[in-house]
């Protein structure tokens, strides 16, 4: 069955998530490799990706950018170190500015696509620098999922 | 919860022998010795995690005995825990949104194919 993510601590530095989507890796990966796809999805719902640009080769990168209510902009950039369709897609994660230069501390994301027939585990590993880098993003992202929630029951409370 | 305790609760949970340690804190207050039971370690390396335990907040060391009694603190474990709740839930809205794509896609290429 789809959904559920699920999200483990390994070690200090680590953080690992796990997810099942029903669709074939193929299509999966793809979503996560073409700019039109990423467009469609990435980013939180509140934060649309408005841009994004792919050139899909080790040592290229993905740059986009996720706008947010106020029309504040939030770059990110990740740049390609392995590519190995529809299996497997190692990047390093990065905030930047909008010319594609880093503008924080690194974080190196391996995504694996497995196989299980008409759906894809997805298992995604995120290496961070330090323990207090990979804790200090964890409270970011609780930030951020505490404000979508809200945004959600304010939704609800609206409708 | 500062972003440096909780470092010190998700760095002190990294451990098996930590968490297996926890576990056997769920039912009831211990001493070292019992602890080191279950495990073929020396009293010092139980108490070197036990040390690393304490300073996360995890449990707490009684001083009324001689035997120093370990309890289990819940309040701090469970505030880690709810932090990677959260962030879960951060993802699995995210990961939603993907759901919500490969599905369009799919419907679409369903109805190009007839």
């Amino acid at each position: 069955m789809p959904g559920k993510t699920t999200v483990t601590l390994e070690g200090d530095r680590e953080l690992a998530m796990s997810r099942v989507f029903d669709a074939p890796r193929e299509l999966v990966f793809k979503a996560w490799t073409d700019p039109e796809a990423l467009m469609r999805w990435w980013g939180p719902r509140t934060w649309p990706t408005k841009v994004c640009t792919i050139d899909l080769r080790p040592g290229g990168a993905w740059h986009y950018c996720m706008v947010g209510p106020e029309g504040e902009e939030s770059w990110g950039r990740g740049e390609y170190t392995e590519i190995l369709p529809p299996e497997r897609l190692v990047y390093i994660d990065t905030f930047s500015n909008a010319a594609g230069e880093a503008t924080s501390e690194a974080i190196v994301i391996t995504l694996e696509f497995k196989d299980q027939g008409s759906q894809t585990l997805l298992v995604s590993r995120s290496l961070f620098e330090s323990a207090q880098h990979r804790d200090t993003v964890m409270a970011m992202g609780m930030e951020e999922g505490m404000t979508e929630t809200l945004d959600r029951l304010d939704e609800y409370l609206a409708a | 919860m500062s972003i440096d305790q909780l470092s010190s609760i998700f760095a002190a949970l990294a451990d098996p022998t930590r968490r297996a340690i926890l576990l056997r804190l769920a039912e009831g207050e211990a001493s070292v010795t019992e602890l080191a039971a279950p495990f073929e370690m020396s009293l010092p390396a139980v108490s070197k995690h036990l040390k690393v335990l304490e300073k996360a907040g995890l449990i707490t060391r009684g001083r009324e005995a001689q035997w120093r009694p370990c309890r289990l603190e819940a309040e701090p474990l469970r505030e880690a825990t709810d932090w990677l709740e959260i962030y879960r839930q951060f993802w699995d809205d995210r990961f939603e949104r993907l759901d919500d794509y490969l599905r369009d896609l799919q419907n679409k290429e369903n109805n190009d194919a007839r």
